[in-house]
């Protein structure tokens, strides 16, 4: 279950071509990194994904099922959080199960349950302004997991925590992520994380936004980060993303 | 706005009303010994602030002289307030669903902006003459409520626009269908901008009530009592009501504003 | 800064409470009559559409709307009180002081006063030459447009030329016992009592010249050098019709008075004609009712140079306004707890109405 497919997915912006025929799949229970220069369309993959935004060509499926419309079977995961910051870190994870009209103790024992597991007890009660980067993280993993997702979308979720939360928040969505075992497409700017994660690693192409090389990185976990089987595969995704990003930005100049 | 807390704001604070109101005393004191006098103001014809408090005092309640009851000033800020908040609660409760709809649906926006930017330039004081022969009683209520409705529907359409996307994807992904976007999502959201709107249009609505009170007759009423006053030629009664307009008016400001505070505590 | 919400909230509630109580306990001891202040066009409509039960106003109005059969004629102010003073004649005292011939000026303006009081009540007779000329010139100045009501709104008013110092004096305590003048200016004006003050704000001596020199020849008494005099009066007020004459017929232009009218002319009510036109040295000569005359003079008054000081020479009228009520209502009883509509405070019919509702025992707010 979670097995997601694109296949020959192309989407203009107005005349801009941001994704031409993009053919990759997540397998059920994968954990796949997104990888590619800035405004190759990785947010948009996850958009598509998600049904809040439609392809103009191709198909794009989860277990088997088209997506057509809001993908409710999926949790995203943002870069900015983008908690509901009127509410509470258990109301905020509460939401979910709320609009689907899951009764007030169902709500509590789901909403307690992923509160332990994101290891936020104790702050229950909080408001998103009074929680540190790192845990508002946490409550929007937690908040996409209460939705008994099948896929998670995670567009640079720590993208704006400092080196060390970073470390800390990779090992716990690994953590979190063993516990509760579904697909994962996971975006970021950084090779050392998609190394770090991933069971495979996608790199795209600029302009339009292509699958460009896919890398398997059959590792056992825990990894370690700077093992030389790691080093080996990060080198050649570097190389593979360098003449990308050498290539985007030569547009620009 | 910012305040300074502490000791310090508040001495500051008090220290200029106390300036203020010695330059007051002391100019008109000055132009009434013809020693000094601002052309074309008759100075000397403002009463001194000793003299609009001993008004002030003595005109705070209800007196009986033979057969007429002089209503107090307390009963004249009592009939005020409750056309303010009558005129308020009603311009609410119109408002904010003009607002929401006009700001989240475009079709609406498209229906209702036309009508609003027209009839939102006329300024409340605009229709007092026309109320006064429309309504057969109520007509001030009316121009308190021109006064607030505007002010609350442009903050609500400016709340609910200026919602972060991120949110309504993230309720969309999370189940959440339209209705409920706009009811756990947009009006949330929007909250903060609705009370600003509330703050605002309830300061212009009691600018108004004064001014409508003027034209629009009732037995009591701030504006009423100010009016009379000046016919009167009660000079310093007259003055101890335009301040207790002000006071009131700077309290209700500060209400909604702790409240604000105190219950839409989560804005960064 | 909890606190301190806690105080406003204390402070708006207590506010609220007070005002509840407030409004209790007035209407506890009996229903009072609430009179509300409109003008007189406001007063005939609302009177049609029944918003109001009745009110107290000077002619034309309670005859437009007796006309239209919007309501009828309870009292007329001479049963309140015969032959009570209502418009004047007053001048401003800076204009008298620094004019060299004020004297002779007021003298023949209290000529064209009686002469053209003369004329009205001549005229006033159906089977008068003049009654149809009277007709129009009511009509012009009351912004009429029905004659019946022209008629009609002649009917209650007495217009004479005499001033009235025991009326006057008359006023002036009931003005004092309604708690109307500004206690601490009333100390300051010296007068000790009602008689005291009617006696410095009234003078008879230019009635008098007047009634002496009714017969001249108008040439003989003319100035030799005309006047110009800025000169006030009340919006529409029938009562003032004897100044209307005056100047339309020419007598003020015969005996060398050039009538300027004032700026601000004609004004809504006697407060705005004291405090604008008197006060503010735009105003000379005017006509407006007795009892603003009698509170400004004093309330509005700068003592320390006498800036709203003016005196009365000449009556207008006496008698002529009206407590108009709906047709349904059949005493002044019946109007308690109902709404019904005044020219404002300090005005005549303001404390005609408080003298009426005195006698009979009732209460009235505003
Ligand atoms: N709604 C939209 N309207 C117009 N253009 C869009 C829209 N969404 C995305 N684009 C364009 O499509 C391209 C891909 O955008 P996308 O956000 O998917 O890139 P990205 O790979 O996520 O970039 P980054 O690494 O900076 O987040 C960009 O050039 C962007 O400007
Ligand atoms: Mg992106």
């Amino acid at each position: 279950m979670g097995r997601l497919v694109f296949s020959s997915v192309s989407r203009k912006f107005n005349n801009f071509q941001a994704l031409l025929d993009v053919n990759f799949e997540v397998e059920n229970g994968e954990f796949v990194c997104l990888l590619g220069p800035s405004g190759c369309g990785k947010t948009t993959i996850l958009r598509l994904a998600a049904g809040l935004v439609a392809p103009d060509e191709g198909i794009i499926s989860l277990d088997g099922k088209k997506i057509d419309g809001v993908n409710k079977e999926c949790g995203f995961v943002f870069q900015e959080y983008a908690l509901f910051p009127w509410r509470t870190v258990k109301e905020n994870i509460e939401f979910g199960p709320q609009v689907k009209g899951m009764t007030k103790t169902e709500c509590e024992s789901i909403s307690k349950h992923y509160i332990d597991l994101v290891g936020l007890n104790g702050f229950e009660n909080h408001y998103p302004n009074e929680l540190s980067g790192g845990m508002k993280q946490r409550v929007g993993i937690a908040r996409a997991y209460a939705n008994n997702p099948k896929l998670l979308l995670m567009d640079e979720p720590f993208g704006a925590l400092d080196a060390q939360t970073r470390n800390l928040m990779q090992g716990e969505l690994l953590r979190i992520w063993e516990t509760e075992h579904i697909s994962v497409l996971f975006v970021t700017h950084s090779v050392d994380e998609a190394v770090y994660l991933g069971d495979r690693v996608i790199v795209m192409s600029a302009r339009p936004g292509k699958v460009k090389d896919i890398f398997d990185v059959k590792l056992t976990r825990p990894r370690i980060r700077t093992g030389p089987e790691a080093n080996i595969i990060r080198d050649s995704v570097l190389k593979s993303l360098s003449t990308q990003i050498k290539l985007a930005s030569h547009e620009y100049i | 706005m910012k305040f300074e807390t502490g000791k310090r704001g508040l001495l500051i604070n008090i220290l200029s009303l106390i300036v203020f109101t010695l330059v007051w005393q002391i100019l008109v004191i000055l132009a009434r010994n013809d020693i000094f006098n601002i052309p074309f103001i008759r100075l000397r014809d403002i009463p001194t602030p000793v003299e609009t408090w001993y008004a002030l005092a003595g005109s705070m309640f209800t007196r009986i002289y033979g057969p007429s009851f002089t209503y107090g000033i307390i009963n004249h800020v009592y009939a005020s307030l409750v056309r303010v908040i009558e005129g308020g609660i009603i311009a609410f409760i119109i408002g904010v669903p003009v607002g929401i709809g006009v700001g989240y649906s475009k079709f609406l926006g498209n229906l209702f902006n036309p009508i609003i930017e027209i009839v939102r330039n006329m300024p409340p004081m605009a229709w007092i003459p026309l109320s006064v022969f429309i309504f057969v009683s109520g007509g001030s209520i009316f121009i308190v409520f021109i006064g607030v409705v505007f002010p609350i529907i442009l903050n609500t359409i400016q709340g609910v626009k200026s919602t972060d996307t991120r949110l309504i994807d993230a309720a969309k992904t999370l189940g959440a269908s339209e209705s409920m976007i706009v009811k756990k999502v947009v009006i949330p959201s929007a909250l903060p901008s609705i009370m600003t709107g509330l703050r605002i249009g309830l300061g212009v609505g009691w600018m108004a009530i004064v001014a409508a009170e003027m034209v629009i007759k009732s037995p009591v009423g701030l504006g009423y009592f100010i009016w009379n006053m000046g016919d009167l030629g009660r000079y310093s009664e007259m003055v101890a009501g335009m301040i207790v307009i002000g006071v009131i008016g700077y309290i209700m400001n500060i209400s909604i504003l702790l409240l604000q505070r105190r219950y839409i505590n989560w804005v960064d | 800064m909890k606190n301190l919400m806690k105080i406003l909230f204390l402070i708006i509630i207590a506010i609220f409470v007070a005002g509840c109580l407030e409004s209790e306990k007035t209407p506890q001891v009996s229903e009072p009559i609430n009179l509300v202040k409109m003008s007189g066009q406001e007063m005939v409509q609302r009177l049609g559409t029944g918003e109001i039960a009745g009110f107290i106003m000077w002619e034309p109005y309670p005859a437009i709307a007796v006309t239209k059969g919007y309501g009828k004629n309870l009292i007329f102010s001479g049963n309140i009180w015969t032959d009570h003073p209502c418009c004047v004649v007053a001048y401003d005292d800076d204009w008298y002081k620094k004019t060299n011939n004020s004297d002779e000026i007021l003298k023949r303006m209290a000529l064209v006063q009686l002469k053209s009081v003369e004329y009205i009540n001549n005229a006033k007779q159906s089977d008068s030459p003049d009654h149809e000329q009277l007709i129009n010139y009511t009509m012009q100045f009351g912004g009429m447009t029905d004659p019946v009501a022209a008629n009609l709104s002649l009917a209650d008013v007495e217009f004479v030329y005499n001033t009235n110092v025991a009326g006057t004096a008359t006023f002036i305590q009931k003005i004092q016992d309604f708690g109307i003048f500004d206690t601490k200016k009333w100390n300051m004006s010296g007068y000790n009592n009602a008689q005291d003050y009617a006696d410095s704000l009234v003078t008879n001596n230019y009635v008098d010249w007047a009634v002496n020199n009714k017969d001249e020849n108008i040439s003989r008494i003319a100035l030799e050098e005309p006047v110009n005099i800025r000169y006030a009066y009340l919006v529409n007020d029938i009562h003032e019709l004897p100044f209307y004459i005056g100047w339309q017929k020419g007598y003020y232009r015969d005996l060398g008075i050039n009538i300027v009218i004032a700026e601000g002319a004609p004004f809504q009510n006697g407060a705005f004609e004291m405090q604008q036109g008197f006060k503010g040295n735009t105003v000379d000569v005017g006509s407006l009712g007795i009892p603003p005359v009698i509170i400004h003079r004093i309330n509005s008054n700068d003592f320390s140079n006498n800036d709203t000081k003016v005196g009365v020479i000449a009556g207008m009228n006496n008698e002529g306004s009206v407590i108009v009520v709906a047709n349904n209502i059949t005493s002044l009883k019946d109007l308690q707890g109902q709404t019904v509509g005044f020219p404002g405070q300090g005005t005549i019919q303001h404390v005609l109405f408080l003298m009426e509702a005195d006698k009979e025992g009732l209460k009235v707010s505003y």
